[in-house]
């Protein structure tokens, strides 16, 4: 019997994040997690192609799509052993789609006018960049908000900063000291809304080489994810990804900085939806297969 | 002058690359106790980023360089600090085997049918891949191999790798792919669950397959866990778990395992955090095993303008045969 007789697909379906389902904003609940695009550049970065970002994002994460995939069981932290129940994810993870081009006010208008929406509807916007200039829109969605960034350019010494492009702050990117933690605890002022900026420069450029600005020094991938896991425990009204240039000079088939961005990413996911927390009690991936 | 000319004698060779360029023979030229080489061009079973086809001519062409830079005389080594020659003979590379486009069964038989024949002839075949699916059929004639060669001997199975690619089936792939070879290579008959072993594996896996391999008594060591007992000591112990009653081992080199920030050029990139160096001490553990075969993986030149993935992954097959290429001399 031949082990398989027909042609194999390389790719199927609709592209959303994680093979998310897509909606309409209108239809965004409390809860959800609403995925959203933009597509644009910064005119005044060193290289073209932040633009294809968003597209590069979803592509890496169709990986990630364990919910939509019947065949598979649940996913398994291999590191902490600690299983994800995805149960609703489906439910509660959503696409729609990118902001439409347009001129340069409309586009800030519509980035606007959709994370005001979301945030109003009692969801957490993901926005996938593009420009780190259209956090400045993002944030002006959101009245009084607090901004929690990792990497990037510090911009306002009132935010909350994890391991920023070097410029004379003292911040370190080492998790492992109960006063970060403190400290961010006593920062946080929970009747804000709550912005994450997530720059790809967080990280040591050697594990990307993807990003526009460089950095030596800067953090792995498991710090990150510590940091994405307690940020997602917060009530975060939108979290932006930016600084991916997937299509920096020669790199075009290097897909390193996409994937980096996305596993830190889910750690967020699976932490805002509840199901990266630990619960005693939970199933076991043993007990899990098996009912 | 003219008499110079016609008695010049140019340095020919034979078009292409062999392996540590070595000579090409057929596999039943092959010799017990030596390497040989079967590449396996075929990135068909792979379900997304293609390119691993080129992985075993780019194998070829980079440990033919790396040797040429090597001493070819006496030297010291200075990983193992010992004075060493160069081995002659140890090594032949019986090309590629045939890959038939759309017919995995074919290209599955085709690929076993040579390892087989290298196993049976008392040589250890080395499978140069193409995406990790290719380690089934290449597992699959040593294998049967094993099994003329002695009928009760059985083999334990390491596999280093950033997946577990336990998987049964995989979407419209179905059976046959690079998330399942490890699968159908657990259901040959002269290999048990309890003596398969990997180690590497990064970020979130199928827990209804980590739960099986366990529930199994197979045994799962993370890249974290790399991290925190040391490459040396994973190996050790991983080597002793798969070898429990066993009488060879099978060696799966997936080098998706190292971080991707090195090793960009792979089909399934992770970033598990294991660097060249740790990687290289992982193989440095498996010095003295009684490798049966092996295969390496998932080298995709395509995906990696800067080549350093397949001289990295030509490192790791340096690191590896170390006892075959090398023989160890005294007096220097």
């Amino acid at each position: 019997m031949p082990l398989r007789s027909a042609p194999l697909p390389r790719m199927a379906g609709h592209l959303s994040f994680m093979r998310a389902q897509t909606k309409a904003i209108g239809d965004v609940r409390p809860g959800d997690l609403a995925v959203l695009g933009v597509p644009f550049e910064d005119t005044s970065a060193p290289y073209a192609g932040q633009s294809l970002a968003p597209r590069a994002l979803r592509e890496t994460s169709v990986y990630f799509g364990w919910h939509a995939n019947p065949q598979f069981s649940h996913p398994v932290d291999i590191d902490a052993r600690q299983d994800i129940q995805t149960d609703g994810l489906h439910e509660r993870l959503c696409d729609l789609g990118d902001i439409s081009r347009g001129p340069n006010e409309a586009i800030h208008a519509a980035l606007r006018a959709v994370t005001s929406k979301i945030s109003r509807n009692g969801a957490c916007a993901v926005i996938l960049g593009g420009s780190d200039r259209l956090s400045q829109t993002v944030q002006s969605a959101l009245p009084e908000c607090q901004t929690a960034q990792l990497g990037g350019k510090l911009s306002n010494v009132r935010d909350f900063h994890i391991a920023p492009l070097p410029n004379g702050s003292t911040t370190t990117c080492n998790l492992d000291t109960a006063a970060q933690r403190a400290a961010f605890a006593q920062w946080r002022d929970i009747s804000k809304p709550l912005f994450v900026r997530f720059d790809l420069s967080v990280f040591e450029t050697s594990l990307s080489a993807l990003c526009d600005r460089p950095r030596l020094g800067g953090c792995d991938l498991d710090t990150v994810v510590q940091w994405l896991s307690v940020l997602g425990q917060q009530e975060v009204s939108a979290i932006m990804l930016t600084g991916l240039n997937p299509n920096r000079p020669g790199m075009g088939v290097v897909k390193v900085g996409q994937r980096l961005m996305v596993t830190a990413l889910l750690a967020f996911i699976y932490a805002r939806l509840g199901f990266g927390i630990y619960h005693p009690g939970s199933l076991t991936s043993e007990e899990n297969i098996l009912t | 002058m003219t008499a110079a000319i016609t008695t010049f004698q140019p340095p020919l060779s034979q078009p292409g690359f062999r392996l540590f360029d070595g000579p090409l023979r057929d596999v039943a030229d092959v010799s017990a106790d030596q390497i040989g080489v079967v590449g396996m061009p075929s990135d068909w079973t792979h379900s997304s980023r293609l390119g691993t086809r080129f992985g075993p001519e780019a194998l070829r062409r980079a440990t033919t360089f790396l040797q040429s830079m090597r001493p070819q005389g006496a030297s010291f080594d200075p990983d193992t600090r010992r004075r060493t020659v160069p081995a002659t003979d140890w090594l032949v590379d019986c090309g590629d085997a045939e890959i038939t486009a759309q017919d995995v069964d074919a290209t599955t038989q085709a690929i076993a049918a040579m390892t087989e024949r290298l196993t049976v002839a008392g040589a250890i075949p080395l499978a140069l891949g193409g995406d990790h699916y290719n380690s089934f059929p290449a597992c699959l004639g040593y294998s049967r191999g094993l099994a003329k060669r002695a009928s009760d001997a059985c083999f334990g199975y390491i596999q280093i790798d950033g997946h577990l690619d336990f998987s049964d089936r995989l979407g419209a792939w179905g059976s046959h792919n690079h998330a399942t070879n490890a699968r159908r290579i657990s259901e040959l008959p002269n290999i048990d669950v309890s003596n398969m072993v990997w180690i590497g594996i990064a970020g979130w896996v199928d827990g209804g397959d980590l739960a099986l391999i366990e529930k199994q008594g197979g045994r799962v060591y993370s890249a974290k866990d790399v991290h925190e007992m040391g490459a040396a000591e994973v190996m050790r112990q991983a080597l002793a778990h798969a070898m429990q009653g066993c009488d060879e081992l099978y060696l799966s080199i997936d080098i998706d395992a190292m971080d991707a920030g090195y090793l960009p050029g792979t089909g399934s990139i992770v970033h598990s955090g294991i660097t060249p160096r740790q990687y290289y001490d992982l193989l440095d553990g498996l010095a003295e095993a009684p490798l049966g075969g092996l295969d390496i993986v998932e080298v995709s030149p395509p995906l990696d303008p800067s080549e350093r993935t397949e001289f990295l992954a030509a490192e790791m097959l340096f690191r590896i045969l170390r006892r075959f290429r090398t023989r160890p001399v005294t007096g220097l």
